[in-house]
């Protein structure tokens, strides 16, 4: 990770930028030079403000004829050499998933941004949901671990989407900013800083680029172009990218190590924000816009003397189990209120004992606070 | 804690009233305020009531949307009828144009007529300068911005060839606030 100036992408100051506008300068921030992307409400405005705001970068942008050329797009330039992403809503990342459990056995880091809205099918393109979410973890077929964040803020849409950048490089596997509508259209008030934390994809010629001696190792990434042998396949293959669709022990090998390498490292990439919870007695776990709700409520109902706690995910996948673990020891009861039915609270209850009570809404609108509050009152 | 402030523009689609809430949000944000704004969108938007929202705050903003508006803008009756319903119980103000709304009598809401769409047409001869005239007038009732960081963030935020006319609409506006 090396500090570096802002300076040439955005001026640092304050700015008063849509959840969307805040993704497409985060993405700028963090070195992406090539978008493509198929336009989808309500994430339209991210590739719009790309189109524009590339000119002043040298950056390539394309619109594809759809998702599925978008995200295949993508993972060739990746392997060009640039930092790329897409972004899209639910119908469009359904169309992504092939080419995600492509990119996951690849290691191609990428970066692919949802803005969540009222499925399934097409369901209401102009309505938030966070419906997504176990479709980000299982939404392509065989066994593989990504990275998932979940801001609730127009500053954390452009620092998360500079940390999903990073996180991808690190790890070499795709990320998913998994924004909801009600934030990608939000207007608040962003501070850009003076620098900035980027990581670069390590490189080390003629160092194998798909394995390591670490079976959580994440190997060098050579591009098309620098010299080097490379074979690049969605098939199983061995440390040099050889084909080796009939060998147990190097398939075996590969999936350990593709998923070893987030899972050993989940608790550097998990981020959690606790709120009142030294002697809450009802925790509420929430996360994106409805931790926003959350912590209205919970700070309100504090003020009336009730013991009631906040955890606030700010990443998805890979799931918080051990600080919902310890959290559910103490906790009476924890309260997950979700614009879905009930995704992450189904999680939580694999690592607690404690009674969890869903509030599940999904009629396009965002929770509101008081809901949440009468809600909470009703268990205490 | 300082203090937070809730403001809702509505009026129909096409008013301006989107644009009013973006530019009254930035002109908070260059006063070193925390801000959060929301827009109606969608099938909503079209034709039928607009709605900008903003929330003004010494201190970081927990929930973004206005829960109940401390400051009622409105442009038309329609909207006026939804909206009103929901302002804050303690210290509210509507403020509405004379030609377009009729209000309502309420307990405990201050209400000011303010004659934005006349004066933008016979001052300013532009019936869409309604949506600055408004602003101006609110801004200069309420003191919720600085009126030198709104004009400034008009100039960003609205194409070069329409500057001249809203800035000053914003001063008409300004001087019709002043003398309620």
């Amino acid at each position: 990770m090396t500090s570096r100036e802002i300076g040439g992408t955005l001026s640092p100051g304050f700015y008063y930028f849509s959840g969307n506008e805040a993704v497409a300068e985060g993405a700028i921030t963090a070195g992406c030079r090539y978008y493509a992307g198929y336009p989808i409400t309500p994430s339209s405005e991210i590739m719009e403000r790309i189109s524009i705001r590339f000119k002043d970068v040298d950056g390539v942008f394309m619109q594809m004829e759809d998702e599925i050329a978008s995200i295949c797009s993508v993972i060739g330039a990746v392997w060009a050499g640039a930092k790329a992403m897409t972004a899209t809503s639910g119908p469009g990342f359904s169309l992504m998933q092939e080419a995600i459990g492509y990119a996951t056995l690849t290691e191609t880091p990428l970066v692919i941004v949802d803005i969540q809205r009222a499925g399934p099918g097409t369901g209401q393109a102009t309505r938030v949901a966070s419906g997504d979410l176990m479709q980000a973890k299982w939404g392509s077929h065989g066994d593989y671990q990504t990275i998932s964040l979940c801001p609730w803020s127009v500053q954390e849409m452009y620092g998360q989407t500079i940390d999903a950048f990073n996180l991808a490089e690190r790890y070499r596997v795709p990320v998913f900013v998994m924004g909801e509508e009600a934030i990608g259209h939000l207007r608040e008030r962003m501070e850009a800083k003076p620098t900035v934390e980027i990581f670069d994809r390590a490189k080390k010629p003629g160092a194998p680029p798909f394995g390591t001696n670490q079976d959580d190792g994440v190997p060098p990434m050579p591009a098309f172009g620098e010299g080097e042998r490379l074979l690049v396949t969605g098939s199983t293959h061995n440390e040099f990218g050889i084909r080796k669709t009939d060998d147990a022990v190097v398939h075996a090998n590969l999936v350990t190590r593709i998923n070893n390498k987030i899972l050993k490292h989940r608790e550097s990439i998990i981020k959690t924000e606790p709120y009142y919870l030294d002697d809450a007695e009802i925790i509420v776990v929430a996360y994106g816009f409805t931790a926003r709700s959350s912590l209205f409520a919970v700070d309100r109902l504090r003020k009336e003397g009730k013991k009631v706690g906040l955890l606030r995910l700010k990443t998805i996948w890979p799931f918080a189990d051990r600080i919902i673990h310890q959290i559910g020891r103490v906790a009476k009861k924890m309260f997950v209120p979700e614009m879905n039915r009930g995704q992450v609270r189904g999680e939580i209850m694999k690592y607690v004992g404690c009674d969890v009570i869903p509030y599940n809404q999904t009629d396009g609108d965002i929770i509101h606070p008081h809901e949440i509050m009468k809600q909470v009152r009703s268990l205490l | 804690m300082g203090e937070l402030k809730q403001i809702r523009f509505c009026g129909f689609g096409g008013q301006g009233v989107v644009l009013a809430g973006t530019i009254l949000g930035y002109a908070a944000i260059k006063d070193g305020k925390w801000v959060s704004g929301s827009n109606s969108y969608g099938a909503q938007a079209r034709g039928g009531s607009a709605r900008s929202e903003v929330v003004i705050s010494d201190d970081p903003i927990k929930f973004p949307h206005v829960i109940e508006s401390d400051i009622l803008v409105a442009l038309s009756q329609s909207a006026y009828d939804i909206y009103i319903k929901n302002v804050a119980r303690k210290g509210a103000l509507a403020i509405y144009d004379d030609l377009l709304v009729k209000p309502s009598h309420l307990r405990g809401v201050q209400q000011i007529g303010v004659p934005a769409t006349n004066t933008a047409i016979h001052q300013l001869e532009s019936k869409q300068a309604t949506n600055m005239v408004m602003l101006g007038a609110s801004v200069a009732i309420t003191r919720i911005v600085n009126r030198q960081a709104l004009i400034s963030s008009t100039i960003e935020n609205v194409a070069e060839r329409f500057r001249g006319v809203n800035v000053k609409a914003l001063e008409v506006g300004f001087k019709l606030g002043e003398h309620i």
